[in-house]
């Protein structure tokens, strides 16, 4: 039967070639028209960033095709760091080269305009860190090779399309590519039960919700007989819907699609497990890039397509950033591992990106890129330290290992102290004005209960955040103390020492005065368990020019204007 | 040739065509109904996955029949090839290529919530049938396509207005090479690599 | 849709032969079942149920280069039908997403997907242990009075856990 099939079109091939050898030769049968030069111009510039981290990504498996196992440990990382700022600088050239102006290419897939090179910048910084952070953790973990940084490289082609994606269509594929890219990433401890299971949860969850998506995909189609943008958009503009079921359904559909890859709060189950479970660089990455991406994504469906239609998605928005902001900050207050906590901060984080877009303005747009702009960096280099911290094979990740790191490492602590006051929203950091920005658009709508819910937000975090700083801070007592600290052994007695402890810090907080260390029983008390202070932790050098630069970008941005002026030009949708 | 000899043996072309239309959904249909059947009722999913493989036969026939070769030909390679390749090697990892005992199920009330579900599923779209109102700005397609002319409009679409997302495919298959590499790879490095303290995780594993 | 009835007839012909095949075989052969000749071997232990055949994961690989080679076939078809109107344009195109098909591919045979044997790649070092031998693998019981002298004057180590040391220490890995 198949082979019938197959011979039929061949068969056509066959016989309508015959009459048409030139391309102006005449046709014959119908499948050769006169002018049978089928043909499409392709704006290769348009795609440039994603072209050059698709192609980076192609070079390096090839590379490790034709190259002998284990032959260049460090070359995997240099190169897809390079392909990432080849990427950057395609990304700023597309900046100059495109202007204000905005046209959709490639078949009216593809939107050239300020708003995709933007997220082609943020893209393409977010490669460069994650490249250099890797580096290390891999190694120490024993899992270097050419998979992680192709699927780093691959993840972006991903997030850079969607961004680019002038239809639905295209933003799925790009939602997919990335998608898939991070599951794999999220598996890629290979030794680690806890990170089979982050990929797998993420698997399956995020499998459910691209389903999700793509329904909502074809209710949109139905409802507006496009599934591009600009289409969508005037077919909206020309029509006033009476009865909008099929609209409002595809609609809601989308948002809970590309809820759930940003994180927000009815679809955030999955996200502190495998926020916990990924390898930690990994982590950093999958935060700023998902988000980035599925932020492009709705804010190109919602502010761009279904711009008519505000009435309807605000207050979904507005609901769905309440809860965020409130629960990603409670919860996060509960947590005792430091991924878990930072899992649920960066649901916190994604709910002011939705203030930003729940105002549905110009100035909350550009509040929101500017948001996703310097989250990336924070975030980034918040894995990074804590991926330094955790020691090899990922022992560590609870509070306790934080504590005293001002003592061991005075810089290290110095640097997570500027990531984790930006991410409090501190003045001088890049955090406030982030803040600032998407609350300055939403009181410019009038929503005043949205910007009141969303600063109490940011003071609930600020304990948590806070409440880490001090612990990183409070180990210089510990030190002064008569006798080294013996740490209790065994799970339940652990975790008594560490409350202990804790409240030991917030008392030094409050008088600042030196208390004695809790005495513990020595009976249980271990001479083999190392007590964390004494640990010393290597900084390898491309870590170090990482948090280096992302410490500089983020107090760099609190302080100065160019960025949010970049996310302001970068608002010009088509 | 086969078939012109056939009509022109019989005399009636026209009553032949609607005759033959008939026969053809009738056997595409007994043939989905069969493979579904098996797939459910046989206990061994070795036989079970080439019983879908009878099913997906059969939709391809189907789609014959509506003059969709495009969708005829996808169904039997991607389907009937990729998909159940997939399945069948699944199983036999898991080495459930035998007879299994009827597993408990986990959620006792699992079989009637199902067929209530679906009834219900059933019903919402009997309902939404009826629903004429709801406004829709999809195009109406009329007309059938002749055979060989959907791969023609298809072709047209993939290398013109779609060729991004066309060529974009490609990078979903890397992704999932690389994955498969990844995951399907054993647990550390070799053991003559790995320190002592990793040969003993390893071997606890 | 006379043009269907080949298809038809084929099918009609298929299920016939095949039918016919599966029916006359069992008319025709001989068949005397003796327990002999149903096990597996002639002698020793007649097994209750067959072990479970696992294939090693590594396959999966060789599925994943049927996969994609198959979705591209997927997209030749079409490009097959309209060749003649993309001529080179059409050509380019499909040459470019064969090429990363065909990255992927040397990828994966890189990645050992073809190499169906054992695996070769012990890096220069021999297979397995020298040392190994029956005495270091075989696992020695301790005597009890073994047992008491080592228990005996030396203080035990502590334990991580607090259990009192003295379990025999492993003398090799099981296996």
């Amino acid at each position: 039967m198949i082979q019938s099939v197959l011979f039929a079109g061949v068969g056509h091939l066959a016989q309508s070639g015959s009459g048409c050898l030139g391309p102006n030769g005449t046709s014959i049968t119908g499948l050769c028209t006169s002018d049978n030069s089928l043909h499409m111009p392709v704006a290769y510039r348009s795609i440039l960033p994603m072209l050059v981290l698709f192609i980076g990504a192609l070079v390096l498996l090839l590379v490790s095709a034709l190259l002998s196992k284990r032959s260049r440990p460090g070359l995997y990382p240099v190169l897809s760091t390079a392909v990432g700022l080849a990427a950057l600088v395609a990304s700023v050239w597309e900046w100059y080269d495109v202007g204000n102006r905005g046209v959709s290419t490639i078949g009216g897939q593809i939107f050239y305009d300020r708003f995709s090179v933007f997220f082609g910048v943020v893209v393409s910084v977010t490669v460069v860190l994650a490249s250099l952070v890797s580096d290390s953790y891999l190694r120490r973990e024993g899992l270097d090779g050419v998979e992680a940084y192709a699927l780093i490289l691959l993840a972006g082609t991903g997030a850079v399309l969607m961004a680019e994606a002038a239809g639905l269509i295209m933003l799925f594929l790009g939602l997919e590519i990335m998608s898939i890219a991070l599951y794999v990433m999220a598996a890629y401890h290979r030794r680690r039960t806890e990170s089979g299971e982050a990929g797998f949860k993420y698997f399956i969850l995020g499998s459910f919700s691209s389903a999700i998506f793509l329904y909502g995909v074809a209710l949109t189609y139905g409802a507006t007989g496009s599934t591009r943008f600009q289409d969508i958009a005037g077919y909206l503009a020309r029509n006033t819907l009476v009865h909008d079921g099929v609209l409002l359904a595809g609609m809601a559909l989308l948002i809970v699609g590309l809820g759930f890859k940003v994180a927000a709060v009815p679809f955030h189950f999955w996200t502190p497990d495998v926020y916990q479970g990924s390898p930690t660089p990994f982590t950093g990455y999958m935060a700023a890039l998902a988000k980035a991406a599925g932020f492009a994504g709705l804010l190109r469906t919602l502010t761009g397509a279904l711009s008519s239609q505000q009435a309807n998605w605000r207050p979904v928005i507005w609901l769905i950033a309440v809860l965020t902001l409130l629960i990603g900050s409670v919860m996060a207050i509960a947590q005792r591992d430091l991924k878990r906590m930072m899992a649920y901060s960066s649901i916190s984080q994604a709910g002011y990106v939705l203030v930003g877009l729940q105002a549905g303005s110009a100035a909350g747009t550009a509040g929101s890129l500017f948001y996703l702009f310097t989250y990336a960096f924070v975030i980034v280099g918040t894995f990074a330290v804590l991926g330094l911290i955790q020691g090899p094979g990922e022992a560590r990740n609870d509070l306790g290992a934080i504590r005293g790191l001002a003592r061991r490492r005075p810089g290290l602590a110095m640097a997570m102290l500027v990531f984790l006051l930006a991410q409090a929203g501190v003045p001088l950091t890049s955090g406030f004005l982030a803040k600032f920005y998407v609350i300055e658009a939403s009181v410019q709508r009038g929503q005043y209960p949205l910007a009141i819910i969303a600063m109490l937000a940011a003071a609930i975090a600020a304990f948590f955040y806070l409440r880490i700083a001090l612990l990183m801070y409070a180990g210089e007592g510990e030190a002064a103390g008569p006798a080294p600290a013996l740490e209790p052994a065994g799970g339940g007695a652990e975790a008594a020492g560490e409350a202990a402890g804790e409240a030991f810090v917030a008392d030094g907080a409050l008088t600042a005065g030196l208390q004695p260390v809790p005495s513990l029983d020595g009976a249980t008390a271990t001479l083999t368990w190392e007590p964390p202070p004494e640990e010393r932790i290597a900084i390898p050098p491309a870590v170090a020019a990482t948090l280096a630069i992302c410490v500089v970008f983020t107090i760099a941005a609190g302080v100065s204007s160019p960025i949010i002026d970049f996310a302001r030009h970068a608002t010009a949708m088509i | 040739m086969t078939a012109a000899l056939l009509a022109a043996a019989t005399g009636s072309g026209a009553h032949l065509a609607h005759a033959s239309a008939w026969a053809v959904f009738g056997v595409g249909a007994a043939l989905i109904l069969t493979g579904a059947f098996g797939v459910v009722l046989l206990r061994n999913p070795v036989h079970s996955a080439l019983m879908l493989v009878i099913t997906l036969i059969g939709v391809a026939l189907e789609f014959i029949d509506e003059s969709a070769d495009f969708l005829a030909a996808v169904q039997i390679i991607v389907y009937a090839g990729a998909i159940v390749i997939l399945f069948l090697f699944v199983i036999m990892f898991l080495a459930v290529d035998r007879r299994e005992p009827a597993a408990p199920e986990p959620t006792r009330a699992q079989r009637p919530l199902a067929v209530l579900l679906g009834l219900v599923a059933l019903a919402e779209l009997l309902i939404l049938s009826r629903v004429q109102h709801w406004s829709s700005g999809a195009h109406h397609v009329a007309g059938s396509l002749k055979g060989g002319e959907d791969v023609q409009k298809l072709g047209e679409s993939i290398f013109t207005r779609y060729l991004l997302p066309f060529e974009m495919t490609a990078a979903l298959l890397v992704i999932a090479v690389v994955a498969a590499v990844v995951l399907s790879r054993r647990h550390g490095r070799v053991a003559a690599e790995m320190s002592p303290a990793e040969q003993e995780e390893a071997t606890l594993r | 849709m006379e043009q269907y009835l080949p298809i038809v007839l084929l099918l009609a012909l298929v299920v016939g032969f095949s039918v016919a095949s599966a029916i006359g075989s069992r008319l025709l052969a001989p068949k005397r079942r003796t327990g002999a000749k149903e096990g597996p071997y002639e002698s020793g232990i007649v097994p209750r149920y067959s072990p479970a055949a696992r294939f090693p994961v590594r396959f999966y690989l060789v599925a994943m280069i049927f996969i994609i080679f198959d979705i591209e076939v997927v997209f030749l078809y079409p490009w097959a039908v309209m060749y003649r109107q993309l001529w080179t344009f059409g050509l380019a195109e499909m040459a470019a997403f064969a090429i990363v098909v065909f990255i992927a591919f040397a990828y994966l045979v890189s990645n050992g997907a073809l190499d169906w044997g054992p695996r070769q790649r012990t890096g220069g070092r021999p297979p397995a242990d020298l040392a190994r031998s029956t005495a270091a693998t075989v696992r020695r019981v301790p005597r009890p009075e073994e047992l008491i002298e080592r228990a005996g004057p030396e203080p035990r180590p502590l334990e991580p856990d607090g259990a009192p040391g003295g379990a025999p220490p492993r003398q090799a890995q099981p296996a």
